[in-house]
C-alpha cells in the first residue's frame, strides 16, 4: 500500500512561508495532479514528499512509515523532472540502470528489469545512444524508464511535459495515462496545464499561495469549483465570471457561467458585439462583449456563421449559473 | 548572351570575394584590426624565438654580435650536464605533483564551497589570496616561514624539544619544501576553474542521482566530475605548462639550492645562462624547452581536448 499522507505540513525558506499549515491525502494507486499557477506551492510540495526539502513543520507519510526525515532514496519514490535530468555522459541503457548499479543488484535481474522498461517505453533500439542523440518525447521515455525500473512505491512527476512541442505533449499524456493503468501505481504529477491535470487526475488538488483550494475528481472540479479561483483555473477556455450586480442578482458578488453554457437566442438575453471569432472545428469560440456586463467567451457547437462586430443575443441557464459570495467561496443553492 | 547564373556549390573567383569582402566592411576591419596583434606578436614572440634559435648555436655572452660557432655543443653539454638532469626531474615531479595534488586538492575543496553562500564566498577568497600574492613575495613569505632560526619550523621545532631545522638547507627536504609552496600557490587557481564548471552542472541531476541513492561520493564520481571533465581537461592543461615553466617561487625560495637540488629547467637557464653571461648556452635550454612545451601542448590537446573528448 502507498497512501501518501501529509500531516500539517508547513515549508518556509527564511522568513517567506510558501506552504503554511498543508494537509493532503494521495490514495493508493491514484494519479493525483497537484495544479496550480506558478509560484503557488506545487512543485514545492512534490520536493517535500520527495525529500529533496525537509518540512519546517508536519510530518510526511508513505503507506504506514513516517519518512518525514528519511533520504529521498530511503522513501521508495522516483521522480521524473521538468529537465529530464538525464545524464548526458551515459548512455539509455546507464541513465536508466543507473540507480539500480548503485544498490549492486545482480546483472540478471538487473539487465531484466531494462529489458522490460525498453519494452514498455519503446526504447529497445535507442539503449546505446546517448540522451543528446535523442528527441524530447524519448528523452522523457528515459526518464521514466529510469523510474519504473526501480520499482517505486510512488511516482512523483514534475511538469515532465512542459517542455514538450503540443503534439507531443498529447501523445505523452497518452502514454502516461496508459502507464498509470499497466504499472497501477501511486504516482503524483505537478502540472500548471489544467488541461493536463483534467485528463490524467482520478484526483485534482488545486493550489493557490500554498494552500488548497479545493479536492475532487476533474468533474467535480468543473462541475461544482469551490472557488472562484478554481472556477477561473479549470476549464478551457475559462469560465466567464461577471458580477451579480450586473446580471440583475446583487445579492450574490459573482455569477460564473461556463463558455459552453452560453448559447444564440433568438429574443431576450443579454445582447452582445462579437469581438473575435475562433473556429476550431468541432467547435467555434466567440469572444463577445456586452454593455454593462463586460467582455465574455461563448463556446458554440459546430461551425457557426459569425464574423466580429456582428450583434447576436445570448442566453445562460440560471440552472448552470455557479454563484460565488463576496470571498469568492462558492454559494450552494437550496434546491425544492 | 551567355548564361551567367552559377551553379549552387559555386565558390567566386578570388576577385570576386575581396570585392563582397571591401563591400560588407570585413576586409577594412581586417586590415585595421589585424596589423597592430600582427605586428607586437612578430617584434615579441616571433624574432626573440628566431634569434634565440639562433643563439643557441654559438658560444656567446650577450655582448657584441654572436661571432663563435659552435653547432650543437651547447646542447651536448646541456644534456651531459647532471644539474640539467636534475633540474628535468624536479620538473617531471612538478608536473606528477600540479596533477596528482594540486589539482585532486583543488577539485575537493571546489566541491566543499562551490555553492553560492556567503560562508563559501569567504573561503573562496582565502583559497584564492594564494594565487594573486605575487610569486617572489609568495617565495619570501614562506623562505621565513621553512627559516630554521625564526620561522615556524623554528617554533615547531622548539615546542616539540628538538633540534632546529633547516628545510630549505637540507638537500633532501628542500625541493619537499619547494613543492609544498607551489601547490599552496597554485591550487586556488585550478580550485576557481572547478568551482566555474561544478556551478554549471545542472542540480537536479544531482538531486536525481539522490534519489536513485547515489551516496556524496557517488554523485561526484558519476554525475559532477564527468559534468565537468572539459573543465579538468584545461586545468591540467594550464598545470603542465605552469609547471613546465616554474621560476619566479623558487628563487627567493631556495636560488636552486642546496647543491642545486631545487633547479628547474628555467632556473638553470637563468643560472646557467643568464647569471653566467652564457647567453648562447641559455638560449639551448630554451630552444628544448620551448619544443617540450609545444609538443605537450600540441598532443594534449590532440588527445584530451578534442571536440567529445573534453
Amino acid at each position: 500500500m502507498a497512501e501518501v499522507r501529509l500531516e500539517n505540513i508547513t515549508k518556509a525558506f527564511g522568513h517567506v512561508t510558501v506552504i503554511p499549515d498543508l494537509s493532503l491525502t494521495v490514495p493508493d494507486k491514484s494519479f493525483t495532479v497537484l495544479v496550480g499557477p506558478s509560484g503557488c506551492g506545487k512543485s514545492t510540495l512534490l520536493r517535500l514528499i520527495a525529500g529533496l526539502e525537509q518540512p519546517t513543520h508536519g510530518t510526511i507519510r508513505i503507506g504506514d512509515a513516517d519518512v518525514t526525515r528519511d533520504e529521498p532514496s530511503k522513501r521508495g519514490i522516483s521522480m521524473v523532472f521538468q529537465s529530464y535530468a538525464l545524464y548526458p555522459h551515459m548512455s539509455v541503457a546507464r541513465n536508466i540502470d543507473f540507480g539500480l548499479r548503485l544498490t549492486k543488484m545482480p546483472a540478471a535481474e538487473r539487465e531484466a528489469r531494462l529489458a522490460e522498461a525498453a519494452r514498455v517505453l519503446a526504447l529497445e533500439e535507442y539503449l546505446d545512444r546517448k540522451p543528446s542523440e535523442l528527441s524530447g518525447g524519448q528523452r522523457q521515455r528515459v526518464a521514466i524508464g529510469r523510474s519504473i525500473v526501480r520499482n517505486p512505491k510512488v511516482f512523483l512527476f514534475d511538469e515532465p511535459l512542459s517542455n514538450l512541442d503540443a503534439a507531443l505533449r498529447t501523445q505523452m499524456r497518452v502514454e502516461l495515462a496508459e502507464l498509470h493503468q499497466s504499472i497501477d501505481s501511486t504516482m503524483i504529477y505537478v502540472t500548471h496545464d489544467q488541461v493536463e491535470a483534467m485528463t490524467l487526475a482520478d484526483q485534482i488538488v488545486v493550489m493557490n499561495r500554498g494552500r488548497i483550494e479545493q479536492i475532487g475528481s476533474p468533474m467535480d472540479l468543473y462541475d461544482t469549483p469551490a472557488s472562484v479561483f478554481v472556477a477561473a483555473f479549470i476549464g478551457s477556455p475559462k469560465m466567464n465570471l461577471v458580477s451579480g450586480r450586473a446580471l440583475g442578482r446583487p445579492e450574490i458578488a459573482t455569477i460564473g457561467i461556463r463558455p459552453e453554457d452560453l448559447e444564440v437566442a433568438e429574443s431576450g438575453g443579454l445582447e452582445a458585439t462579437t469581438r473575435v471569432v475562433e473556429r476550431l472545428g468541432s467547435d467555434t469560440i466567440a469572444y463577445v462583449r456586452v454593455d454593462e456586463v463586460g467582455d465574455l467567451t461563448v463556446r458554440l457547437p459546430g461551425h457557426m456563421r459569425l464574423s466580429g462586430g456582428e450583434r447576436l443575443r445570448l442566453h445562460a441557464d440560471p440552472a448552470r449559473q455557479h454563484h460565488f459570495d463576496a470571498d469568492g467561496r462558492r454559494i450552494e443553492r437550496v434546491t425544492a | 548572351m551567355t548564361d551567367m547564373t552559377l551553379p549552387p556549390d559555386h565558390r567566386p573567383a578570388l576577385g570576386e570575394r575581396l570585392r563582397r569582402a571591401a563591400s560588407n566592411g570585413r576586409l577594412s576591419a581586417a586590415l585595421i584590426l589585424l596589423p597592430p596583434a600582427l605586428i607586437l606578436f612578430t617584434l615579441f614572440v616571433i624574432l626573440p624565438l628566431g634569434e634565440s634559435g639562433v643563439y643557441a648555436f654559438y658560444d656567446w655572452n650577450g655582448y657584441g654580435a654572436p661571432e663563435d660557432f659552435v653547432g650543437l655543443r651547447n646542447f651536448e653539454q646541456m644534456f651531459g650536464h647532471s644539474v640539467f638532469s636534475v633540474a628535468v626531474a624536479n620538473t617531471v615531479k612538478i608536473v606528477a605533483v600540479s596533477l596528482l595534488v594540486q589539482m585532486p586538492l583543488a577539485l575537493l575543496l571546489a566541491l566543499l564551497i562551490y555553492r553560492q553562500t556567503p560562508t563559501n564566498a569567504v573561503f573562496r577568497l582565502i583559497f584564492f589570496v594564494p594565487y594573486i600574492m605575487a610569486e617572489v613575495a609568495a617565495g619570501l613569505i614562506w623562505s621565513f616561514v621553512f627559516d630554521g632560526n625564526y620561522g615556524v619550523t623554528a617554533s615547531i621545532a622548539t615546542s616539540l624539544g628538538i633540534e632546529q631545522f633547516f628545510v630549505l638547507a637540507d638537500r633532501e627536504l628542500a625541493f619537499y619544501a619547494v613543492m609544498v609552496v607551489i601547490v599552496w600557490k597554485y591550487f586556488g587557481f585550478h580550485m576557481m576553474i572547478y568551482i566555474a564548471a561544478l556551478q554549471g552542472v545542472p542540480e537536479d541531476q544531482i538531486e536525481a542521482a539522490r534519489i536513485e541513492g547515489a551516496s556524496r561520493t557517488q554523485i561526484v564520481r558519476h554525475v559532477q566530475v564527468p559534468h565537468i571533465r572539459p573543465a579538468i581537461a584545461v586545468s591540467a592543461f594550464f598545470a603542465i605548462i605552469g609547471a613546465l615553466q616554474v621560476f619566479d617561487v623558487i628563487i627567493p625560495l631556495t636560488n636552486g639550492g642546496p647543491s642545486n637540488q631545487t633547479q628547474t629547467i628555467v632556473t638553470y637557464l637563468y643560472e646557467f645562462g643568464l647569471t653566467r653571461l652564457r647567453i648562447g648556452f641559455g638560449s639551448a635550454v630554451g630552444v628544448v624547452l620551448f619544443v617540450v612545451a609545444v609538443l605537450v601542448a600540441v598532443f594534449y590537446q590532440r588527445i584530451f581536448m578534442r571536440k567529445g573528448t573534453a
